[in-house]
């Protein structure tokens, strides 16, 4: 295929890309063009192109008794919470590690990858007991630590693989100049790093913020986030599409805005620092 | 590894590494141990809390129970396919990319989206799109006389689906990561290659891929070790049904928990899963150093 792209440039190259962006992206378009459609047009067969936009399913997500918007702030309680707690101690960690000179670095380093890559359903059966012990079952508190079980370790690393590509000059000058290690790691890696941080933040905040597992398992009626919601109105009998679709829609955007805002260091960020 | 020797006083690099590592090891060890012990023990949640020791039983099961090893064959094939097929589509998506000189970045980006998509809506979006009435996916391939059955509802088909979505969503980190090695491969003997009038398919297997390949094992590496890490889109999807066509390990793992709430045998299981994550996760670290770049 690919050596037709090259030898057989100009239209077939233009249809693979075009093909390639349909098996991207149609699925999300669909979502997005169904969740303002009245509900008849939805489950239309055959499907509808045609129809009177509307925007009911989105004023039932957000007025009314039934609303999401606890959903939504408990979404941003956990994974903002969790995600400021990993970054702050992920960058500190991260400096501390590139910098600290040890034996047993690499054991260090595959004690923490380690955690970051439990699987989930293995270590959601420890944790269930021990916030059933704890009593924190149903509390923002458990889901926070939960998520920290997966955003510590990958903050840490990352934030090791971004401080190690940090030039040492500029630092050993300061040191030169008399400026204690705090003061080099707050006035001149710190600044440095805003790329490495906002690219950091943001994959912690999406990672949490897209959970399903854990917050399904230790989530209680007070503390269901919104992945939880939906997967919730997919399991009732009568599915109620409208609704579903624009849940799907709120739930995706801002992490796709997120995600590209972040694209220059992507790569470095969802390969541990592996790829530059 | 700098390679300079620093000052033999670090306590400020330990000061700053200590709280995150304390808490790492608090929430890494507290549940490991815990699950080691509940792997030797019979869990009863009613009436508070009590465990009794049965030594190595929930173990022994463990190698005797048809359904883990049902769910284990079925997370094979599941893993080759989801991983074989994502590096193939991912490499292919990359080198397609690469070839493009307008509109390059603008082509990537929405190419990437559907890694940034909540695995159960992506699960929602496998419901929505092969619902068998209404659903468009369905639609287009019943229309065009491939299949008019209930994707999902059948066996064999539903595997196929929740592969499909997965790929679906990861493929593009594939594509990134190759894209990123594709940056490296070295233009002088490309140039040279094609001044001696080689054909794509030559350069591309003798040279690309040649040159692209440490970055390929990164790549399959890392969607190694998250492909049974998360399983939200088959909860979504089947729930590992049909007739336990979709039920690898995860979900079995957690049907084992938390619908019969055997959790000295689910934490049995969940241990040999984590054994598989701790090789990978090894390998990964051996690539790294190879490359210079662990810690």
């Amino acid at each position: 295929m690919n050596a037709l792209t090259q030898r057989l440039s100009g239209p077939i190259r233009i249809l693979l890309v075009v093909v390639m962006l349909a098996w991207t992206l149609v699925p999300v378009v669909w979502m997005v063009l169904s969740s303002f459609k009245p509900d008849a047009a939805i489950t239309a067969s055959p499907p509808s192109i045609l129809f009177t936009p509307t925007l009911e399913h989105y004023r039932a997500l957000f007025s009314g008794g039934n609303n999401l918007w606890h959903n939504v702030v408990n979404s941003l309680i956990v994974a903002g919470v969790s995600t400021v707690i990993a970054v702050a101690l992920g960058t500190m960690a991260g400096y501390g590690l590139s910098r600290i000179q040890i034996r047993g670095k690499n054991h260090l380093a595959f004690w923490i990858i380690s955690v970051r890559m439990a699987p989930i359903a293995a270590v959601i059966v420890p944790l269930y007991l021990m916030f059933r012990y704890l009593h924190l079952l149903g509390s923002h508190t458990g889901l926070i630590v939960a998520y920290l079980s997966f955003n510590l370790p990958f903050a840490i690393w990352l934030m090791t693989a971004f401080f190690n590509d940090l030039p040492r000059d500029i630092e050993e000058a300061a040191t030169v100049d008399g400026a204690s290690k705090w003061q080099v790691f707050w006035h001149v890696g710190l600044p440095l790093m805003k790329p490495g941080i906002a690219t950091t933040t943001i994959l912690c905040f999406i990672f949490a913020w897209n959970d399903y597992a854990f917050a399904t398992t230790f989530a209680g009626p007070e503390t269901q986030t919104i992945p939880i919601a939906a997967a919730q109105l997919l399991t009732q009998t009568g599915i109620d599409w409208g609704k579903l679709l624009a849940i799907g829609t709120v739930v995706v955007c801002p992490m796709a805005i997120f995600g590209l805002l972040v694209k220059r260091w992507l790569v470095t960020g969802l390969t541990l620092g592996a790829v530059k | 590894m700098t390679g300079r020797a620093q000052k033999p006083r670090q306590g400020f690099e330990l000061a700053m590494m200590s709280p995150a590592l304390i808490l790492l090891a608090a929430i890494s060890f507290i549940p490991l141990f815990t699950m080691i012990w509940m792997s030797l023990t019979e869990v009863e949640l009613i009436g508070g809390l009590s465990f009794s020791f049965i030594g190595l039983d929930n173990w022994a099961r463990l190698f005797t129970d048809p359904g883990v090893r049902s769910s284990w064959i079925l997370t094979i094939i599941y893993f080759v396919a989801v991983v074989g097929v994502e590096m193939i589509l991912g490499t292919a998506m990359a080198l397609l990319i690469h070839s493009l000189i307008r509109a390059r970045n603008v082509v990537l980006s929405l190419v990437l989206i559907p890694m940034f998509i909540a695995p159960v809506i992506v699960g929602l979006l496998g419901r929505f799109m092969l619902d068998s009435s209404f659903g468009l996916y369905s639609w287009l391939l019943a229309e065009v006389g491939l299949y008019d059955g209930n994707i999902l509802g059948t066996v064999g088909t539903a595997m196929a689906a929740v592969v499909g979505l997965n790929v679906w969503e990861w493929s593009p980190l594939i594509a990134l990561i190759v894209l990123a090695g594709l940056a490296s491969v070295p233009g002088d003997i490309l140039e040279a290659a094609e001044v001696d009038g080689a054909s794509y398919h030559h350069k591309l297997f003798y040279i690309i891929l040649p040159s692209i390949v440490p970055i390929l094992l990164v790549a399959l590496l890392i969607r190694s070790m998250d492909a049974i890490r998360f399983f939200a889109i088959i909860f979504i999807t089947t729930n590992g049904g049909p007739a336990d066509s979709t039920k690898i390990i995860p979900i079995r793992l957690y049907d084992i928990a938390f619908r019969f709430f055997d959790l000295g045998y689910a934490a049995a299981v969940g241990l040999t899963m984590l054994v598989f994550s701790i090789v990978i996760a090894n390998l990964f670290i051996q690539v790294l150093k190879r490359r210079g770049e662990a810690l």
